[in-house]
């Protein structure tokens, strides 16, 4: 992707305190009407990315376009942003209509469009009836959506949700993680969404930027993520996965004594993984499907946890687990048993080893 | 408040300690509707003549008025001065603000005898003795490190994602200051203005460096008072301040939550 194509577009992007970069040159382009994820562990610069982007941090370096608009130098109260904090931040003192109302009265809407806005907004997440509640009297879900309308009332260029469904219970957040999506697709509006949780990001957005140490490792669409995970640390960060140590050498791989073909250009120690699900596991040396990897080992633990039939294979001093969704009528391997395991290729991850 | 029961042992050693404190008011509420040219307890007879001789010296009219506009001004400046800088040291956050913070309190370590003298010293330079503008600034001396320590702690407690969150609703900063910042602090503006104005009212030590014949604030009229004539003009008047400082605490308890107020 180019800079400057997107609705939002940041370039280079960053942000030093001393010698420690926080985020470190991003570039990122965000079609309108898209939700994109910000997803990384914590410290990642995932939340200073976006509270630059709010203006709430000021940049280092880099710039921030939003609908060609420049907004790097812009004060926060100019940007035309509504941003939804993780700790809710309604204003205590304010009835829930008020805390709605406040945008638009910052905006110097007539007294007339401001109650009606408001109503929309309050039906828009549910809250009818609510309006003259107090923050204090009301739930942490309750709370959230008053945050999300209030930043969604003023009909801001760019939606941004800061963890917003990290203090909710675990009920609560799929309920508000579908409502997010549903209100953020019927307005069509243009959302960042920072989160940690890699589950939240694949089910929601549709991008997902995955963030680590300041630099953004890869972007692209959940099933782009999970199939071709660029890194490394995509690959693991991303679903689950196994990591080994193998050797390539001669566009060979060598994995527990086997010899594997081998994406080109990478030679000497590399690291390789493989989702759990792709692995297929056989009692019988003999079913490699022609073209899939095979590699022996033995059983070193089996786990019977009712959907699914897991098994922790040892494999040259190497575990490697392995996953299949129960059918009925299987049996249960015992440690100890030699088996054969088989994936296709294309499953098999495989990156130059950090050191 | 938890709702634990409490021991017997401690309800009494509470009750002793109620009444340690109450003791002076049950000595003086009497002693102010005595019938006696002097003050004698228990009196020897009744009557509220000592009410009324209050309002009927002049003297003492003169200073209760000096105090409370003494007291309405200070309590008004500390919070001119004591706002800004609090906001500032906490939010700023310049380079030292800690050393400033104790530094600006500091005052309070000092003997208010020991600050009283420095203070004379200084202002008799300036001419500003027994004059009304520099009661006010003696009397900041005192308030103003209450004042910045009390907003301080205000400001600190508050959460400033939400002073964010009116930032990118489109609030300059000045109008955050006003719509959000302001409101949350309350009651802590509420028990800073309490707190300057009880400490003005109540100032003797540094008030007697800085009146004279010209002026004189209340309390130190009652201790001139109580030096030359042992009558008990001085428990009527006390009584009516107790009344008054009672006054004050209940408007305070109603509008922001005593408890809240101070405690925290």
């Amino acid at each position: 992707m180019t800079a400057g194509t997107g609705y939002l577009s940041l370039s280079g992007l960053t942000k030093r305190y001393g010698e420690f970069a926080a985020v470190d040159g991003l570039d990122l382009d965000v079609p309108r009407g898209e939700l994109v994820a910000f997803l990384g562990p914590s410290g990642c610069g995932k939340t200073t990315s976006l509270r630059m982007i709010a203006g709430l941090v000021p940049a280092t370096a880099g710039r921030i376009v939003v609908g060609g608009r420049e907004l790097t130098e812009v004060p926060t109260h100019r940007r035309d942003m509504g941003l939804v904090f993780q700790s809710y931040a309604l204003f205590p003192h304010m009835s829930v209509a008020k805390n709605v109302a406040f945008g638009l009265e910052m905006r110097r809407v007539s007294r007339g469009e401001i109650a009606a806005r408001v109503r929309e907004a309050i039906a828009l997440v549910h809250l009818t009836g609510k309006e003259e509640h107090r923050p204090g009297q009301l739930s942490g879900g309750q709370q959230q959506r008053v945050a999300l309308a209030r930043a969604l009332v003023i009909r801001p260029s760019i939606l941004l949700l800061d963890e917003p469904l990290s203090n909710l219970d675990a009920k609560l957040r799929d309920e508000m993680r579908n409502e997010i999506r549903d209100i953020q697709r019927r307005l069509g509006i243009t959302a960042i969404f920072v989160t940690h949780d890699q589950g939240e990001a694949l089910t929601m957005c549709d991008k997902v930027a995955v963030m680590n140490a300041g630099r953004l490792e890869q972007t692209g669409t959940p099933v782009e993520l999970y199939e071709h995970p660029r890194t490394a640390f995509v690959a693991g960060f991303v679903g689950r996965t196994n990591r080994l140590k193998a050797v390539a050498r001669d566009g060979a791989l060598e994995l527990a004594g086997q010899r594997l073909a081998a994406p080109s250009g990478i030679s000497g120690t590399v690291e390789v993984m493989i989702r759990p699900h792709r692995v297929a596991l056989a009692a019988d040396a003999a079913v490699v499907a022609p073209g899939h990897h095979g590699v022996a080992g033995t059983v070193a633990r089996a786990t019977f946890a009712g959907d699914i039939l897991q098994y922790d294979v040892d494999v040259a001093g190497q575990i490697v687990s392995v996953e299949a969704a129960t059918r009925g009528g299987e049996r249960v391997l015992e440690p100890g048993r030699a088996v054969m395991l088989s994936w296709r290729p294309q499953d098999l991850f495989v990156y130059a080893s950090a050191r | 408040m938890d709702e634990r029961p409490i021991a017997p042992a401690l309800k009494v050693l509470a009750a002793l300690m109620f009444l340690f404190l109450l003791a002076p008011l049950v000595v003086v509420v009497p002693i102010s509707f005595s019938g006696d040219r002097y003050m004698t307890f228990p009196p020897s007879s009744w009557s509220t003549q000592w009410y009324g001789a209050i309002f009927a010296d002049g003297r003492m009219v003169g200073a209760f008025w000096t105090s409370l506009a003494l007291a309405a001004v200070v309590t008004t400046l500390s919070l001119a001065i004591g706002l800004p800088a609090a906001y500032a040291l906490v939010r700023l956050k310049p380079r030292g603000a800690e050393l400033l913070g104790s530094l600006f309190t500091a005052a309070l370590l000092l003997p208010t005898i020991v600050l009283g003298l420095a203070i004379l010293i200084v202002f008799a330079r300036f001419g500003l003795l027994a004059t009304f503008p520099g009661l006010v600034a003696a009397h900041l001396v005192v308030t103003l490190p209450y004042a910045l320590r009390v907003l301080s702690t205000a400001l600190s407690t508050l959460p400033i994602a939400v002073e964010e969150a009116a930032a990118t609703l489109g609030a300059p900063p000045l109008t955050v200051f006003r719509r959000v910042t302001l409101p949350m602090m309350r009651s802590g503006l509420i028990g800073t203005a309490a707190l300057c104005f009880l400490v003005s009212f109540d100032e003797v030590v540094l008030s007697l460096f800085m009146t004279g014949p010209r002026i004189a604030t209340l309390p130190v009229a009652m201790y001139h008072r109580v030096e030359q004539q042992a009558d008990p003009l001085v428990a009527a008047l006390s009584v009516l301040l107790v009344v008054l400082t009672l006054a004050v605490v209940l408007v305070v308890d109603r509008s922001a939550g005593l408890a809240k107020t101070f405690v925290k």
